[in-house]
């Protein structure tokens, strides 16, 4: 009987994910259809089936570049920036053994935002190879998150527990000094280069262009696959890190490569659009309260809904001032910050 | 059988533990005693290789403990610490899959089924395991702790529990020794930390009595029970008085009445 029950538990993770999948396709669709350029349902479906090689019916040049050129590789980029976040808040969430933690509080994206500012300025007179931009970019943000996660939860470890309270007075350190550092770079930068860091403060899917997408894909999609892997050992380090190691858990070892893994992610996604808040910290909380804490379900399905909240900002920020953009940050963060008030409320009444 | 020998372990120069020696062997239980501070704790995290000593060594089966990966060790002991808190909503049946999670075992159902109907947890399988009252969530986590032994080995293997019934009533005290009684017969071998002195007397086989890092007495519960060892290792007036009904001994810890009892005289 039990055996059975396991079984079911299975089948309906699978269930749900296989919902969110579908889900994400439908926002997908949408996100390429709606914009200020308006391309109708049938033609959005048309050319997307006449790259299969499926004839469905005719459509205009225009509507097809435009579709094929700047929206297919944005869509792209936000679902996976936006599933990366969500992915990667919800390891870091587990490894911390605390619900707070976001890419963007424990310092990963402001680490990452400094070291891609200091490469952006000191880096442009020896970039006139284009795969070091390309590269160099992405790898800088990931270094820059490492140090500063690494660096806060060293700072929030006591005996194998992360203390919540110095864990956010680590995070806010941090953060601060990297802002401040961030400011400082900025002092000696030209105006390109300060054009260019603009974008970074609140985030931004308009720069996503095909060139892009190959990096992005295995530097994101690589380490959230390997994510995926460690889900069992997130379900076992949420009873603690000694625990942890009495059922067997090599924690050092874990503990780096979750460090890693989500740093490489938010880094990434860092180097590519800027800084996005709420997503990682949002994600991963709907999951747990919809679906329970079971890390084999959530870190997917934090992939999947962080996709395609991703997307589904992207496309209120398109539509919402046409012709102008809103600016994605501004979307997740009013969607976000209610829901985090909203958070430390329960705690706080779950608490008493 | 579990070794340790001449374990030594000091914070900033001064000794918690002073070379102390202990050998467990399967099929029985010893009880460590001993008053607070007395290195128990630091004891149990050593043996758990939690924690590594400045000198000396602990063994398993014969296999130095360093020498073990986590994954290797998770096969031959399992270990129950005071408190464990589970940050996330997780239920009781997820919790208690996680001792699992090093051991390939046959039918991992079956196995979970049986812990939780012994550890009177089966009821509560489906529930969030934070919503459960103390004791229940301490006999949630003897469950997941007694699963990753659970199913028979060909070799001897072993079961720390540090203070396993500090949240029980009498009757869940009880239970959860007789639950470690059974294990004898599985070649398990139980080392748990008691501050409860009867029921070390009357389950356990051996003692070992901890005082300021050092082994005070270790013996058989005949051996180590004797007035005058145990005033000194817990700096408190004991008496040892026969069981009426069982024959055993029990353990009185009533404080001398010729000892004057304090007044408060108005100035």
């Amino acid at each position: 009987m039990n055996f059975a029950l396991n079984h079911t538990k299975i089948q309906s993770q699978n269930l749900i994910l296989i919902g969110f999948g579908f889900g994400l396709v439908l926002v997908l669709i949408a996100s390429l259809s709606m914009g200020a350029y308006r391309i109708p349902f049938p033609q959005t479906l048309a050319i997307l089936l006449d790259q299969l090689g499926i004839s469905l019916g005719s459509y205009e040049m225009q509507q097809s570049n435009v579709l094929l050129q700047i929206r297919t590789p944005r869509v792209l980029m936000a679902m996976l920036v936006g599933g990366g976040l969500g992915i990667a808040g919800a390891a870091l969430q587990g490894m911390f053994r605390n619900p707070l933690v976001e890419p963007g509080l424990i310092g990963v994206s402001t680490g990452s935002a400094l070291f891609a500012v200091i490469f952006m300025v000191l880096i442009p007179t020896v970039s006139s190879l284009a795969w070091i931009k390309m590269l160099g970019l992405p790898l800088f943000a990931f270094i820059g998150g490492l140090i500063c996660v690494t660096s806060v939860y060293q700072l929030s470890k006591s005996q194998g527990r992360t203390d919540a309270a110095t864990l956010i007075l680590a995070g806010v350190a941090i953060n601060a000094l990297a802002a401040a550092l961030i400011g400082l770079v900025l002092f000696f930068a030209d105006d390109t280069a300060l054009r260019s860091f603009t974008f970074w403060s609140l985030g931004d899917l308009g720069g996503a262009i095909w060139s892009k997408i190959p990096v992005s894909l295995t530097l994101i999609g690589v380490p959230s696959i390997l994510l995926l892997f460690n889900s069992r050992q997130l379900n076992a380090l949420a009873l603690g890190e000694q625990e942890a190691f009495h059922m067997g858990v090599n924690v050092q070892q874990v503990k780096i490569r979750l460090l890693i893994c989500s740093a490489l992610i938010v880094g990434v996604g860092v180097s590519m659009v800027g800084m996005i808040g709420f997503v990682g910290l949002v994600v991963p909380h709907l999951i747990r309260i919809l679906f329970g804490a079971d890390h084999r379900l959530v870190l997917p399905g934090s992939f999947l809904l962080g996709a395609i909240l991703m997307n589904f900002a992207d496309l209120i920020a398109r539509i919402i001032v046409i012709p102008a953009e809103m600016p994605i940050g501004v979307i997740t963060a009013l969607i976000g910050a209610p829901f985090f008030i909203w958070l430390i409320f329960n705690l706080n009444k779950s608490k008493n | 059988m579990l070794k340790a020998s001449q374990v030594h372990f000091c914070i900033r120069q001064r000794p918690i533990l002073d070379e102390v020696s202990m050998e467990l062997s399967p099929g029985e239980i010893l009880a460590v005693l001993g008053p607070n501070g007395a290195g128990k704790s630091t004891f149990f995290k050593i043996l758990s290789g939690e924690i590594k000593c400045n000198h000396g060594s602990v063994g398993y089966n014969g296999h130095d403990i360093h020498k073990l990966k986590a994954r290797d060790l998770a096969v031959v002991r399992a270990v129950m610490p005071q408190h464990t808190q589970v940050n996330f909503a997780f239920t009781v049946q997820e919790v208690v899959e996680l001792g699992l999670i090093s051991t390939k075992v046959k039918q991992p159902a079956k196995l979970i089924e049986e812990v939780l109907e012994a550890t009177n947890t089966f009821h509560l399988k489906e529930q969030v395991f934070n919503n459960l009252s103390g004791g229940e969530k301490q006999r949630v986590q003897l469950a997941r702790v007694l699963v990753q032994i659970w199913e028979t080995k060909p070799f001897p293997r072993y079961l720390l529990l540090d203070e396993p019934t500090s949240s029980l009533d009498i009757a869940q005290q009880h239970a959860v020794l007789k639950i470690l009684q059974t294990l004898k017969a599985r070649n398990i071998g139980i080392l748990v930390i008691l501050h409860e002195l009867n029921l070390a007397a009357q389950y356990a086989d051996k003692i070992a009595l901890l005082k300021d890092g050092l082994i005070a007495k270790t013996g058989t519960v005949e051996e180590v029970l004797e007035e005058k060892i145990l005033e000194y290792v817990f700096d408190h007036p004991i008496q040892l008085i026969k069981n009426p009904v069982t024959g055993g001994v029990l353990i009185s810890a009533a404080a001398q009445t010729h000892t004057p009892i304090p007044t408060f005289k108005q100035a």
